[in-house]
């Protein structure tokens, strides 16, 4: 307490005076500055201010800008903008609200209109913020409601650019769709520049490339009258328009593949090797993004996500199938790089092997007899494979398939891609909790373990193959442009790794994909060409485990839906590969019968037309360009 | 028993009357912001705002009754729980109008950026306390731990982001260390840190954060959003005129032609329909009671009584100029609420709080006479 004292004995405040002051002339200017910009709004400027609120006043106008454009490589537009009538409903110029929605009404049922299901009077708040009644309407309705504007007031067609997909279904799962933003998204950080209302990329590249595709709305704030007639402009944002994005795709390419899958559940892709730029990449059942454009019904939502087949799944990126015999080249990779094998090792195949107590079979009954390396590739001889599988370490296995881009996503610019399966001894502990049989190691070496991949893994790997090993991400944007045709964004091809195989044992296996195709008694001789030109490999994936009993192997071939699903992947020409395709056809059977041909004919379009580009082909396709547009 | 009396009887009453009525002031426009609204059925605005000034006063009760010399000494601890309810903020808040800023707990919402800005005078009048300044200021090392009592909240608050309220704590800052006062040789190289690290801090700053400051500055730039409200809140002060439109009939209000006319932009409600005279008059009333705060720092017994009803005083002086220059499109719209008129349980409750450390140094003055 006495310190207490002391140091109040001590203390004067009177030694801030000085201080005080400053701070009180700091305050006082503060608020006189105040006053007199009170003042001067409410004294001298107050009678104009007074007026100005009379007839206020100020609205807020949005002026929407158009989505930018996606467009092929040669120029044929795959996403287009068409305007759209919207029924708006600005409260403040109806004296009553609910007559108008009354008369509104009686003019629909008149003509026998569907009335909107959400129609509901607006909230008082805000008079002046206007109300969407009905979305995307008919031109019948609009005919009707120009017509009979005198008798409802306030309700206005406002024109909104939507997305039009001339492609439809061909192109569904790449360009995906777009739709109005939802509360959940609008309620995140990343979508602070969005308001209600406004258009969203919901799927595919729609969505990837939204931020480029989207532009930026503009506003004009103008005034208006007691009338509610614009009187002026007070300030304006100018809409930037959005982006346009040109990818890597070839649509006629993408419409040949979808026309070669049509009735076929599955997918293609086509892809140049050199690069890894995606030509087609086509999901098969699809759906019609157009049906989304206008905001989709709730019919229309309930059967596409109820349809068992899941036509809006993108099977190219999400699909997971047993890879089958195409991933015996990875087998056949590491076994060489490994020392393990060389290309003249000769193993005699029975038609069976045994190993520990379990007898595995080649589908080939009879047996391939003596064979080497590269006759096993060109017969997809299984025994083969599974001295190799005796030979080779499962972790060492995965280490190849991981090189050649299996087990992790490609890094596709579309969005939920899976990463597949790559097992590793470790992978199995930690999920099954048993330590790997070696019985696992010979149902992997056929592709039907635990392996899992995605089309677009499995064509992409191929591409390594075929290009002497460099493993690209694909790419099927190649470049963003503005509307007036200047390039901001150019994607480069983008290598990832070399796998580590030497140049000598590519070779080897890129013979023996030649040979698969090429040569007498080859799986893939369906795709044999005159020029010779083609490798490929088969695959059969099988839906049901690896059966015993040859009674259940018959009835898988009889009911559909435990067919095996068929695969194939191949590229061309032999020396200089510029084009890789990978069909998987779920449910479809053998590879060779089912996917080979729609592989067949992708190749064939994919040569025609290049051949069509001559001089003068590209004239006259570069006055279809001009007819359509393309550059803006 | 004694002692409370003693307490009661040296009371100060003026105090609590400026505030009661200057509260009453809020009241009636907040009636009036929320006139048009009343129809929509929801509990009145009015109504809520006086439960929060009720809330208010029994904190007021509190802050006024424990002595402010052991307040201050737990001035860190509150200063530490302050700022784990803003950390609190940043992993759990609630987010609205795009701002991460609130606490929510039952049914009640809670501002801790609204609480800091009295915990950090609390804070650093226990700092300059211990730390006795010499006559001719402090020097640039002994600025260092005050410099980041403030400027951790500071950057929490940025984030959010809530520009004004971070400013308001800048200010705070700068105004008690021009008051403990500060040596030129100090206040230079502050002066010439600032400059250097402003730049550097905007290379830092996202693009689309870069965009949000410049708009604060230029309105212009965004039509739909400051820009507006700046322009709608002109013409509804400027429509007022010398005598006012009138209570209820201000036109722009009752038309909501202005958002948020009921929290940050409520002067506009109230110059609209007062006009200038009223506006003048309400400009006095905040005067007088700066001054009467000032008084209270002046006749305090002590170094921590002066420095907090001097923070106090001029956390109110630096609310009330932003937040009216503001709507009369003099300073940019950061977002400050106008002291005791705004709608706002957060706000009012600190503020009480504060009036109630003002009530606490001016009525103990007189039972430490030396």
């Amino acid at each position: 307490m006495a310190e207490t004292k002391r140091q109040l004995n001590e203390y004067d405040s009177t030694q801030f005076e000085q201080r005080f002051k400053i701070a009180i002339v700091v305050i006082l200017i503060g608020l006189y500055i105040l006053v007199f910009r009170m003042w001067h709004l409410q004294v001298i400027r107050g009678p104009e201010l007074a007026q100005r609120s009379e007839n206020n006043s100020i609205r807020l106008r949005k002026i929407n800008v158009s989505r930018g454009l996606i467009i092929d490589r040669n120029g044929i537009i795959i996403a287009d903008n068409q305007p759209s009538f919207d029924l708006m409903f600005l409260p403040h110029r109806a004296k009553d609200s609910r007559f108008v929605f009354e008369q509104f009404k009686k003019l629909y049922i008149n003509r026998k209109l569907a009335i909107p299901s959400n129609l509901s009077l607006p909230a008082e708040s805000n008079p002046f913020i206007p109300v969407r009644i009905e979305k995307n309407i008919s031109r019948e309705k609009l005919a009707v409601v120009e017509t009979n504007a005198l008798d409802l007031p306030g309700v206005v067609v406002q024109v909104v650019p939507v997305r039009k997909y001339p492609g439809g279904e061909t192109i569904a799962h790449l360009v995906g769709y777009t739709g109005e933003i939802s509360r959940e998204e609008l309620k995140r950080e990343q979508f602070r520049n969005y308001s209600e209302g406004d258009s969203i990329g919901k799927f595919g590249l729609e969505k990837y490339l939204d931020a480029d595709l989207r532009g930026k709305d503009g506003a004009e704030q103008i005034e208006v009258n007691a009338l509610g007639k614009e009187v002026r402009v007070l300030g304006r944002i100018e809409p930037i328009a959005g982006h346009n994005v040109v990818l890597t795709i070839d649509f006629r390419l993408q419409q040949i593949a979808a026309k070669a899958l049509e009735g076929k559940t599955g997918s293609v892709i086509a892809m140049d090797p050199r690069d890894g730029s995606v030509l087609a990449l086509v999901s098969a059942p699809s759906f019609d993004p157009n049906l989304f454009n206008g905001g989709i019904s709730y019919e229309q939502w309930d059967k596409l996500s109820a349809d068992p087949l899941h036509p809006m799944e993108n099977r190219a990126v999400t699909g997971q199938f047993p890879p089958g015999s195409t991933y015996k080249m990875i087998v056949a990779a590491a076994a060489l790089q490994e020392g393990l094998i060389r290309e003249d090792t000769k193993f005699f195949c029975p038609g069976f092997i045994n190993v520990g107590n379990r007898t595995f079979r080649c589908w080939q009954k009879h047996g391939h007899g003596m064979v080497n390396l590269h006759r096993a590739i060109v017969e997809s001889c299984d025994v083969y494979f599974y001295n190799l599988g005796r030979l080779l370490d499962v972790d060492k296995l995965a280490y190849y398939a991981r090189h050649f881009g299996f087990g992790i996503p490609t890094g596709i610019d579309l969005s939920r891609e899976k990463a597949g399966i790559v097992p590793t001894k470790q992978w199995k502990l930690n999920k099954f909790g048993e330590p790997w049989q070696l019985g696992e190691t010979m149902s992997i070496v056929i592709g039907q373990g635990f392996d899992l991949v995605t089309p677009i893994q499995l064509l992409n790997a191929y591409s390594a193959l075929a290009n002497g090993g460099t493993l690209y991400r694909p790419r099927i944007v190649d470049r963003i442009e503005t509307s007036d045709g200047r390039v901001i964004k150019k994607f480069m091809p983008q290598p990832r790794w070399r796998i580590p195989i030497s140049a000598a044992n590519m070779e080897i296996l890129k013979y023996g994909l030649w040979g698969a195709v090429n040569e007498r008694g080859g799986t893939g001789y369906a795709l044999k060409r005159k020029e010779a030109d083609v490798c490929g490999k088969t695959g059969t994936a099988q839906v049901v485990g690896l059966p015993e009993d040859e009674k259940l192997r018959r009835a898988r071939y009889v009911s559909g839906h435990l067919k095996d699903h068929a695969l194939f992947v191949c590229f061309a020409p032999y020396n200089k590969p510029e084009i890789a395709v990978v069909v998987i056809a779920e449910h479809a059977g053998h590879g060779g019968a089912a996917a080979a041909p729609v592989a067949r004919k992708i190749i064939d379009a994919y040569f025609e037309l290049k051949n069509m580009r001559t001089p003068q082909d590209l004239v006259a396709l570069g006055k279809k360009q001009d007819t359509t547009e393309v550059f803006r | 028993m004694k002692f409370d009396r003693q307490l009661l009887s040296n009371f100060d009453w003026s105090l609590l009357a400026f505030v009661l009525l200057i509260c009453f002031v809020g009241i009636l426009n907040i009636y009036s912001a929320g006139f048009s609204l009343m129809a929509s059925g929801k509990t009145a605005l009015y109504v809520k705002q006086l439960q929060w000034i009720a809330v208010g006063l029994i904190f007021m009760m509190v802050s006024f009754s424990i002595d402010y010399r052991i307040i201050n000494r737990y001035a860190y601890f509150i200063y530490s729980i302050s700022l784990f309810l803003l950390v609190l903020v940043f992993v759990y808040g609630y987010t609205a109008h795009g701002s991460q800023r609130w606490i929510v707990w039952g049914g009640f919402s809670f501002q801790p950026s609204e609480l800091m800005k009295l915990t950090i005078i609390l804070a650093l009048a226990r700092y300059f306390d211990n730390h006795k300044i010499k006559k001719e200021g402090c020097q640039l090392k002994e600025l260092v731990a005050p410099f980041f009592i403030v400027f951790v909240p500071f950057l929490f608050i940025l984030k959010q982001p809530d520009l004004g309220t971070a400013l308001i704590l800048l200010l705070i800052f700068v105004s008690i260390v021009f008051f403990v006062g500060i040596q030129w040789k100090s206040l230079l190289l502050a002066i010439a840190g600032t400059i250097i690290m402003v730049p550097l801090a905007w290379h830092f700053l996202k693009d689309y954060q870069k965009e949000r400051i410049l708009t604060l500055f230029d309105p212009e730039k965004d039509p739909l959003g400051a820009g507006y409200h700046i322009l709608q809140s002109i013409i509804a002060v400027g429509s007022g005129g010398v005598l006012g439109k009138g209570f209820l009939k201000g036109t722009q209000t009752q038309l909501k032609f202005l958002p948020v006319q009921q929290t940050d932009f409520v002067f506009s409600v109230f110059a609209e329909e007062w006009g200038f005279l009223g506006g003048v008059l309400l400009i006095i009333g905040f005067l007088a009671l700066i001054l009467w705060g000032l008084k209270i720092s002046l006749h305090s017994r002590d170094l921590v009584g002066t420095i907090i009803s001097f923070g106090v005083t001029m956390l109110i002086f630096w609310e009330v100029f932003i937040n009216i220059g503001m709507v009369l499109g003099i300073l940019p719209v950061v977002g400050i609420p106008l002291p005791f008129l705004s709608y706002g349980g957060s706000s009012i409750i600190v503020l009480m709080l504060g009036m109630g450390l003002l009530m606490n140094i001016s009525t103990r003055r007189f039972l430490l006479k030396p």
